[in-house]
């Protein structure tokens, strides 16, 4: 009875916060757009449920296939968080392998700074660096005063600006796992390649970073599947030119008032995702069977 | 003191026949003056912050030698063993091999190969892997490395698990693979750490005379670390006992066991009864030792630069006491005393035998016939006596 109930919680959660959401934006989808409260149609009718599922229909998701606007928004948010992943993974590298190298008694605090900007609202720490990217910002103003630049460097409302807030804001996520595993490689090992012969630069090729793939997994993937759906950031650091399936949902949603196009945006931005994440279970598993 | 004092300070005792006890082979290069050492640490000092981990060692090890480093933990043999390999940089002082000074060199560069203590395997490489990692660093070919390794994995009965993982091996298949690594690239000398620390005791023993015929087959000189006395005597051409950083002795498992040069080793080394006295007279050879008031006068070798009236140990082991109930005639070294406990092992017994003057003496027996009239037993009054030459004489 209590293994029943220890099982169900997180079974009924997952139902009530997860599945049954994710059924009404399914239905939205399906539905019509109307000028109405709600902005659709049909609703759910008890006395006329065979004239409910008969209105029900996959014409915004053929319509979402056939404008290149939306299928360019999910291709440029892929490449953008493609392209931030491999930023921020080359970023997180070095700082993860310095903190799994500092002496034990600092790893705890260095881990603690690691996860101090949390403490800051996201929202907050986005907009903060709109005072430092755009034009008369700090960033500008540094530059100038060095003398490094005479004119003014536009990074605010540029695809630039958005890559800067998504490595920046994504780095705890990245770096956390790699130093999970960088940390438990047995320093025994790397004494053992060098007394084989295998000098330094050569060791980490063939026996840190190898050790570290399911960290450098991890990471990427809890960079990757955020940044996909990341609207936040390119809404206020990104220009016009910026295009990302999250923002897209949001103007549809909130612009448009069109709530089953956008709930389609939703479920396919949803389908795509799923393969990733898939992959990312695939690999927990198997790490944790090679973890015996 | 360094090294080479200890080396000749330790006694040379070739009149006794029960010297000999211990066998001997004619392998002991140490000997000859004409050969050179494969191996020489020269006043070699090893300071971490205020900690001495290693005062000033010199010690010579020769080609095909299988060299024990003994001591407790802390006393310096790993740290000794890691600056050979090249993981600690000596504070002072010089380490060479084949004559040549390998101090400042990285342990990549080095003509060692080590085996850990961990093991250390790599997890994601498979034994085969493993095995040829070494190799590979050479830029050896690819199909020499695939023969290297098979000679190696046959060599240590590790054929049938070439494509496992390490995680997939037992604790005694992971040791030999550490151990084929170890020799794969036929280094000219093999450094072991503790190696054979994790397995169970049985396993050990099998272990140590594999290890030991690994040794002749590759010809390969070995150093091996260990704070198993029994390991070391069995498996070592010569051992270093260490204490604190420093040699205490540098001698032939035989000459450690029957010549110990100090208390510390002689406690070390197997059991040993001690009794501490003074020397009254030294004549033929023999010093007479007053261990007490009232007390019978012990009768022993004395040690080279032995002088009256210095304070002494003799040192006993328990197999050399004989141990009866009747009075034997030989009256030299003779002690009456009462068995406060008796140990039945079987092949052998122990007893503790309290003296007059309340210390205590253990004494072993071979059960070598079924039946005996009467077998001794708690509280029984009996004789302790052993000849003159079996007790060694210590001053420190």
């Amino acid at each position: 009875m209590r293994r029943w109930f220890v099982i169900l919680v997180p079974y009924l959660w997952l139902l009530v916060f997860f599945l049954i959401p994710f059924f009404i934006v399914f239905k939205i989808s399906l539905s019509d757009i109307a000028t109405a409260i709600p902005p659709y149609t049909p609703t759910f009718s008890i006395t006329d449920i065979g004239g409910f599922f008969s209105q029900l229909d996959f014409e915004n998701y053929t319509f979402i296939f056939q404008d290149s606007l939306y299928i360019g928004a999910y291709f440029s948010a892929l490449k953008i968080a493609f392209f931030s992943t491999i930023l921020t993974l080359l970023i997180a590298y070095p700082i993860a392998y310095g903190m799994a190298r500092a002496p034990r008694e600092w790893q705890p605090t260095l881990v603690m700074l690691v996860i101090l900007p949390f403490w800051t609202s996201f929202l907050i720490r986005v907009y903060a660096w709109i005072g430092i990217l755009k034009k008369e910002g700090l960033l500008n103003l540094f530059l100038m005063n060095l003398g490094l630049i005479s004119e003014p460097l536009t990074i605010m409302n540029t695809n630039t600006a958005v890559y800067i807030g998504i490595v920046y804001s994504y780095l705890p996520f990245m770096i956390l796992p790699l130093y999970a595993s960088l940390e438990k490689i047995n320093p025994a090992l790397l004494e053992a390649a060098a007394d084989l012969g295998s000098p330094p630069w050569k060791s980490f090729w063939q026996v840190t970073f190898p050790l570290s793939i399911p960290g450098v997994l991890a990471g990427c993937f809890l960079v990757f599947i955020p940044a996909t759906g990341e609207f936040v950031i390119p809404d206020l650091l990104g220009g016009s030119e910026t295009l990302m399936i999250g923002k897209t949902l949001w103007n549809e949603f909130f612009n448009n008032r069109d709530w089953p196009v956008s709930s389609a945006v939703a479920v396919v931005l949803l389908l795509v995702l799923v393969v990733p994440i898939v992959l990312f279970q695939r690999n927990q598993e198997k790490q944790r069977e090679a973890g015996r | 003191m360094s090294g080479a004092t200890v080396q000749s300070a330790t006694p040379a005792q070739p009149k006794s026949p029960l010297r000999t006890a211990a066998p001997q082979s004619g392998f002991a290069p140490w000997k000859d003056p004409s050969k050179a050492p494969i191996v020489r640490f020269e006043n070699v000092v090893k300071r971490f912050g205020d900690f001495v981990a290693v005062k000033d060692c010199t010690l010579d090890i020769y080609e095909r030698e299988f060299f024990a480093l003994l001591g407790p933990s802390g006393c310096g043999k790993t740290t000794l063993l890691r600056m050979l390999a090249g993981f600690e940089k000596p504070t002072s002082g010089r380490i060479l091999v084949a004559g040549q000074d390998i101090t400042e060199l990285a342990p990549y560069e080095r003509p060692v190969n080590m085996m850990f203590q961990s093991y250390a395997l790599f997890p994601h490489m498979t034994v085969e892997q493993n095995i040829g990692f070494g190799l590979r660093q050479d830029g050896m070919p690819k199909d020499q490395i695939a023969t290297r390794v098979d000679e190696v994995m046959a060599l240590l009965e590790l054929g049938r698990f070439g494509k496992r993982k390490p995680h997939q091996l037992s604790g005694g298949q992971q040791q030999r693979v550490a151990l084929a690594r170890a020799i794969a690239k036929k280094p000219r000398i093999v450094l072991l750490d503790e190696p054979l620390g994790a397995l169970d005791k049985r396993l050990r023993q099998t272990a140590q005379f594999e290890l030991m015929g690994i040794q002749e087959r590759t010809g390969t000189t070995f150093i091996i670390v260990t704070h198993d006395q029994e390991e070391a005597m069995t498996v070592s051409s010569r051992i270093a006992v260490m204490d604190h950083g420093e040699f205490v002795q540098i001698a032939t498992p035989g000459d450690i066991y029957e010549a110990p040069n100090s208390r510390y080793v002689a406690n070390f080394i197997g059991d040993v009864n001690l009794f501490e006295g003074k020397v009254v007279s030294i004549s033929g050879g023999f010093a007479e030792i007053d261990w007490g008031p009232g007390l019978a006068r012990f009768k022993s070798v004395a040690p080279e630069g032995c002088t009256g009236d210095q304070q002494v140990w003799l040192a006993l082991r328990p197999e050399k006491i004989h141990i009866d109930l009747d009075k034997p005639t030989d009256t030299s070294n003779t002690i009456p005393g009462k068995v406060v406990d008796v140990g039945y092992l079987g092949s052998i017994s122990h007893y503790h035998v309290e003296l007059a003057n309340g210390q205590r003496v253990k004494a072993l027996r071979t059960n070598s016939s079924r039946t005996v009239d009467r077998p001794i037993s708690w509280e029984d009054k009996v004789w302790l006596q052993w000849p003159a030459e079996t007790g060694i004489v210590l001053t420190r």
